[in-house]
């Protein structure tokens, strides 16, 4: 049922992060600030060949060294996979440059050091493919045997009469765009201690968007009951889609604790993280649009290729096949065909940058659709107003919007950055552009909380899902005060522990608020509904008659009645029926569409513009400025909604103007973040927003998803520069170069 | 070979044994578990393992322990007193400037440094301080808007 | 990133520092600021077996002018420091924006000029861990016998990313090398050569103790542009350092880049043109373009040959066309 509109005492305040005077003193915990008793340090041998046989590996001088405790290979953990095409430890292939083979456990990072470099391995180097034309060529080599051709993925649907819609459009174009490598660039570089000195007993400390999915992850690997994988998330220096499952490193630490029977640390210095997740790989997409003279979508197809590199991300499987939802997502269309071809490659495998890679295929799709209005004469914030989805609507793929701001978030977003007043007015190399997008909140899914209810009137309040800075806690706190009528003050937020969190799959796909919002909110009512039926019966009146405000519960009618909440807690715990007031809440949906993951109940909409400057001698682009626009549903929480755009905003700025991991022969020449070019503080622009609530019939309190709903509205900056030059660039990041390259190109027409 | 070596840190002097290649970083977390100054790039580039030595931001990943004998060294443990938090912290905490806080200390104290020297430092000056951190949380946007607003309110007093 | 084992050594005056090193080749090092010179360190591209800190030694630092006027700097003057030192600040206030333009603020508050006119050049293929670095065939720098820079080369074509170094050029400086009993000087641009792996005349036991520039150049116009990626802490993709002299009668201009080839390239040939022509539109658009032919083998090195060449035409004409508005001003642009 849709919240109604009323005061809220809590949620919609700006509100500070409850963690914040923890993270400001430098006293919140993370996974490196922790040292256990006995604890070795690990340090892992990886290949400096992109493809090849393993000869030998010697480990005798290694083992011999003075503090060294553990040395494995796979000798230590034959046939163990940690996914369908990969081995925890190399056995006699490596795959791509940083593939681990082998790996030591000694008393301080040092001797690790030093033993490592003792480790002797020969290969038989072999012929490696980098690109997915090479890999997909008539002799290329095998890199998985199970595996013809390298093709991993090959997945074809329709929706509609394509062709027939394509048919009667009066425009038709087709364009393709290339995306290079790029990081996510956490602060906190990937770093696990695991303690399995104890058989089939395995504690896992790392940062990570879903302890439920490590537990399980290790757990299948290992051969241990998941229940008995505990594994601690204290906090996770930022994630942005890269933490969602355990790394090989986590397994390695395990194994090398089994054996040492200690616990192990392993830490990845910069240019391991280059490798050990290596982000977004390359994508290449070729949309073709067709539409109707006045600027209707008739139909869009996708082809989209990805080299997966040397390996096979599962999770990415799901991704892949369903990210064909986001072509109908943002605008109505008659017909969509989906062409997704995947391959591997001696690439470092590759899973998905900032923004799960929605943001690659929104951009390529936008940036065509503004090609197209161009082509036909019309402004292209007209053009996708006037196909902009809306409440009610239901897509191409079966995905129904009980709530939808989105034209309302064109119309704002446009209007506050005076469009009409710039968009063809600008001076040369000045350019505006807009972008819109859809984001789900969450997926078909499940989450627990429960809640326990001190005699002081404090609430704990036990959730499974992480924290990674995005302010999921301080927004769940502020659900349950909402929803108990205490202060947030009241509240506090146990997580961290999978021994006692209830279940939640974690952090990602933009499903906290939403998923974990909504079993909070249960788990309050449940409490709340004992409290009432004690308090009522203390006051004479029906439970239903009750207000909770101010830590005070009251009759509607008669609120000098009013009884402490923590008096009605410890009575009804003292009571002759003795009752301990506790919550528990479990939400779950069911998929409303055949297909998994990316159809869910809730989406978030936003508009954003962006304005640039050009520099045509050096191709430098300057982000002047975003405005943006975004239906949130219910703002929980404004201050961390800001934040959320913020850094989505300089993340977008990043992949598309910048960020670069470049690539040669399978290395990553730039592993570092002084030549991994992410912006600093001078890089940003100004930016002003709008936050939009539709009050959304499913969401907590209307609350829907704001984790990643801004960044793929990004593409504005791309459609900004493509205006500032007269030319689109087509290869991202769009660098100083490939600007230039482009305006030469504009020049010869 | 080892040498013993005293570090004035957060105005208490500790006698340690190091060896030459132990960085400040290594002997603030290992040695004096003093972990709120983090550890990332090591190479110069993040700014997260800053410290102030002498009033300047230096990088301890970037200083041997060695060659800090003599010198005042301040991490962000000083900051916070009985009386409460430091301004700065604070405004971080007030204005949505902490969000994953693995950066959050590195990036006080960069700030702390700056207004140490400049009570009322303009936009460049501020950014200036920062460019050298990296926030991919907020994107450096509320980071900056944090120190304004405490340089801002230096103005007011003044 | 694990610095590796040395010997630590803190002579305790310039004396006791050239003793030290007498003799000596790379197993023994100077660190004054350390910000690049222990990253190198970590990344096991340079292994000294001693290591000599000399960011204390007095006699290295300080700022100071002369009776003619000249303003002369220690080697291990910190670069904030110069930065607000009065002398810099309103005599050189190009030199200032160089020195300003050095990494971050954090970086500059340990760095010191004799650190940064001795920075390493730069490579992809060598500022590496030792564990990246086995993925390649060994190279120049590292003692082998390739350069994956330029194919097929014979030597290397690391890239001198100096800020400072363009426009201390540019202002005439020179600097001091010592050893034990003896001493030389000689003008900043002969220090360099152009070589990635051996690039400066620097010899065994050998160090630059201080820079000296003259007061003539005060009366100079001058300017520095760095053009970046990032503003607050990057290298250049280029630099220029620019100063101009004129009697009325004779130009003498001085055009010197840097962050393209493994030295500072100094542009003779397109100076000649405007001491020849003047500043019209004409001259400085031929002595941009003169500048692109004077860069000889340039790398794809971060950026592309093409896009680097390019740069330096941008540069010369930006620099050019800032001295020349401010003829009849005065002064320089910062």
């Amino acid at each position: 049922m849709p919240h109604k509109e009323k005061d809220f005492s809590v949620i919609g305040k700006r509100q500070p992060k409850l963690d914040g005077p923890l993270k400001t003193k430098g006293r919140s915990q993370f996974t490196d600030d922790i040292e256990l008793s006995g604890m070795l340090y690990g340090k892992i041998v990886r290949s400096p060949i992109a493809r090849g046989r393993i000869i030998n590996i010697n480990t005798t001088r290694a083992e011999s060294l003075s503090g060294v405790k553990a040395v494995i290979t796979n000798k230590d953990c034959p046939g163990v996979k940690v996914s369908p095409d990969r081995l925890l430890l190399c056995s006699d292939r490596v795959n791509f440059i940083g593939d681990e083979v082998a790996a030591v456990a000694a008393i301080d990072e040092d001797t690790a050091a030093e033993a490592a470099e003792l480790i002797k391995v020969e290969y038989e180097p072999l012929t490696a493919v980098f690109s997915f034309e090479d890999a997909t060529a008539k002799d290329a080599p095998v890199i998985h045997d199970e595996c013809k051709n390298n093709s991993l993925d090959e997945y074809n649907i329709d929706f509609g009469n394509v062709d027939k819609a394509f048919a009667e459009a009066d425009h038709v174009r087709i364009g393709e765009c290339i995306f290079n490598p790029n990081h996510n660039c956490f602060a906190e570089h990937h770093v696990v201690i695991a303690d399995y000195s104890l058989p089939g007993k395995l504690s896992i400390w790392t940062p990570n968007q879903s302890p439920l999915y490590v537990q399980k992850s290790m757990g299948g690997v290992l051969g241990i009951s998941e229940s008995n994988v505990r594994v601690f998330n204290l906090n996770t220096g930022g994630a942005f889609s890269g933490r969602i499952g355990p790394r090989q490193q986590s397994f390695i630490a395990a194994i090398l604790s089994q054996k040492a029977s200690r616990p192990v640390k392993i830490r990845c210095d910069a240019d391991e993280e280059f490798v050990v997740y290596p982000g977004g790989g390359y994508f290449k997409y070729i949309i073709k649009t067709g539409v109707m003279k006045d600027g209707t979508i008739k139909a869009t197809e996708a082809t989209y290729l990805f080299d997966c590199g040397a390996y096979w991300n599962f999770a990415f499987n799901v991704l892949l096949r369903c990210k064909y939802h986001l072509i109908p997502q943002v605008y109505h269309m008659e017909a969509m065909r989906w062409n997704e071809r995947a391959v591997y490659t001696n690439n470092p495998p590759n899973m998905y940058p900032h923004g799960a890679a929605f943001l690659q295929l929104k951009l390529a799709q936008e940036t065509e659709l503004d090609l197209i209005a161009k082509e036909i004469g019309m402004d292209p914030m007209e053009l996708k107003l006037k196909n902009a989805v809306a409440k009610g609507d239901t897509t191409l793929t079966n995905i129904h919007y009980a709530s939808c701001g989105l034209k309302e978030s064109i119309k704002k977003a446009a209007k506050k950055a005076s469009w009409k007043k710039k968009f063809g007015k600008l001076p040369p190399y000045r350019g505006i552009g807009i972008g819109c997008g859809a984001m789900n909140s969450g997926g078909p899914d499940k989450s627990g909380a429960l809640i326990k209810i001190g005699e002081d009137g404090k609430l704990s309040l036990f959730v499974g899902l992480p924290d990674m800075g995005q302010g999921s806690h301080t927004a769940m706190a502020m659900i349950a005060a909402e929803t108990l009528g205490v202060t947030i003050e009241d509240v506090e937020v146990v997580a961290g522990d999978t021994n006692s969190a209830p279940f939640d799959i974690g952090a990602f796909g933009q499903r906290g608020t939403f998923f974990t919002g909504n079993a909070v909110r249960l788990a309050c009512l449940d409490a709340k509904k004992q409290l009432a039926s004690s308090a009522a019966k203390k006051l004479g009146v029906k439970p239903s008659q009750l207000i909770f405000c101010d830590r005070k519960i009251f009759p509607a009618k008669a609120p000098e009645q009013a009884l402490l909440f923590k008096d009605i807690v410890s009575e009804t715990l003292h009571s002759k029926d003795g009752k301990h007031i506790m919550g528990k809440g479990f939400y779950h949906t069911s998929s409303p569409t055949k297909e998994p993951w990316v159809s869910t109940l809730a989406y978030s909409f936003g508009a954003q513009v962006a304005e640039v400057e050009v520099d045509p001698d050096t191709g430098i682009v300057i982000l002047l400025k975003v405005t943006h626009a975004h239906d949130v549903g219910r703002a929980i929480n404004p201050l961390a909604i800001e934040g959320q755009i913020d850094g989505q905003v300089f993340s977008g700025m990043g992949q598309i103007l910048s960020e670069e991991c470049i690539m040669e022969k399978g290395k990553v020449l730039n592993p570092s973040w002084l030549d991994y070019r992410i912006g600093r503080s001078f890089e940003v622009p100004e930016l002003e927003y709008d936050i939009i609530e539709t009050n959304d019939p499913y969401g907590p309190y209307g609350a829907k998803e704001v984790g990643e709903g801004p960044i793929v509205c990004t593409m504005a900056i791309a459609n900004a520069v493509n205006n500032a030059i007269g030319i689109p660039v087509r290869e991202y990041p769009i660098t100083p170069e490939r600007v230039l390259h482009a305006i030469k190109e504009k020049s010869k027409k | 070979m080892k040498s013993i070596i005293t570090l004035n840190v957060n105005g208490e002097m500790h006698e340690i044994a190091v060896n030459p290649w132990r960085t400040l970083l290594d002997v603030l977390r290992d040695d004096l578990r003093l972990t709120g100054t983090k550890r990332a790039c090591e190479q110069g580039a993040c700014g997260v393992c800053t410290v102030i030595m002498d009033g300047k931001a230096i990088l301890s990943c970037l200083t041997l322990a060695m060659d800090c004998e003599g010198h005042f060294i301040s991490t962000i443990e000083s900051l916070a007193s009985s009386e409460g938090l430091h301004p700065l912290q604070q405004s971080f905490i007030d204005n949505g400037a902490v969000q994953c806080g693995f950066c959050t200390p590195g990036v006080i104290m960069s700030a702390k440094a700056l207004l140490d020297e400049n009570p009322n430092p303009d936009d460049t000056d501020i950014k200036e301080a920062l460019a050298g951190t990296y926030c991919r949380c907020t994107g450096h946007i509320k980071t900056v808007e944090a120190v304004k607003k405490v340089a801002g309110s230096n103005r007011e007093v003044k | 990133m694990r610095l590796p084992r040395f010997e630590y050594l803190k002579p305790s005056s310039l004396h006791e520092c050239l003793e030290l090193l007498e003799g000596s080749g790379h197993e023994t090092r100077v660190m004054s600021g350390g910000t690049d010179f222990l990253v190198r360190l970590k990344q096991g591209v340079i292994s000294p077996q001693k290591v000599l800190s000399i960011r204390s030694v007095e006699e290295l630092n300080f700022v100071s002018e002369d009776d003619k006027g000249d303003l002369q700097i220690g080697a291990c003057t910190n670069l904030s420091d110069l930065l607000r030192h009065p002398l810099v600040l309103t005599k050189f206030p190009s030199l200032h924006h160089a020195i300003n333009s050095v990494g971050s603020k954090h970086i500059r508050n340990m760095a010191t000029i004799g650190g940064n006119l001795c920075l390493a050049p730069r490579c992809w293929y060598y500022n590496q861990t030792k564990q990246w670095r086995h993925a390649i065939e060994v190279c120049y720098r590292t003692g082998g016998k390739v350069c994956h820079a330029i194919s097929g080369s014979k030597r290397c074509h690391a890239i001198n990313s100096s800020d400072t170094v363009p426009m201390l050029i540019a202002l005439d400086a020179r600097v001091c090398l010592q050893k034990k009993n003896s001493e030389r000087w000689l003008s900043l641009k002969d220090y360099f050569k152009d070589d990635g792996r051996h690039h400066t005349v620097l010899e065994k036991g050998e160090m630059l103790t201080s820079i000296v520039i003259p007061s003539e150049t005060q009366k100079a116009r001058t300017t520095f542009i760095k053009i970046q990626h990032r503003i607050g802490l990057d290298f250049a993709i280029g630099s220029i350092g620019a100063s101009v002299k004129s009697n009325g009668k004779e130009i003498n201009l001085s055009l010197v880049i840097n962050s393209i080839n493994s030295a500072p390239l100094i542009l003779n040939k397109a100076a000649q043109i405007i001491m020849e022509s003047g500043f019209s539109k004409a001259a400085i658009d031929k002595a941009a373009e003169v500048a692109r032919g004077e860069t000889g083998a340039v790398t794809n090195l971060f950026t592309s040959a093409g896009y680097k060449r390019h740069i330096v035409e941008v540069l010369v004409k930006q620099a050019l066309s800032e001295l020349k508005l401010m003829q009849g001003k005065g002064g320089t642009k910062h």
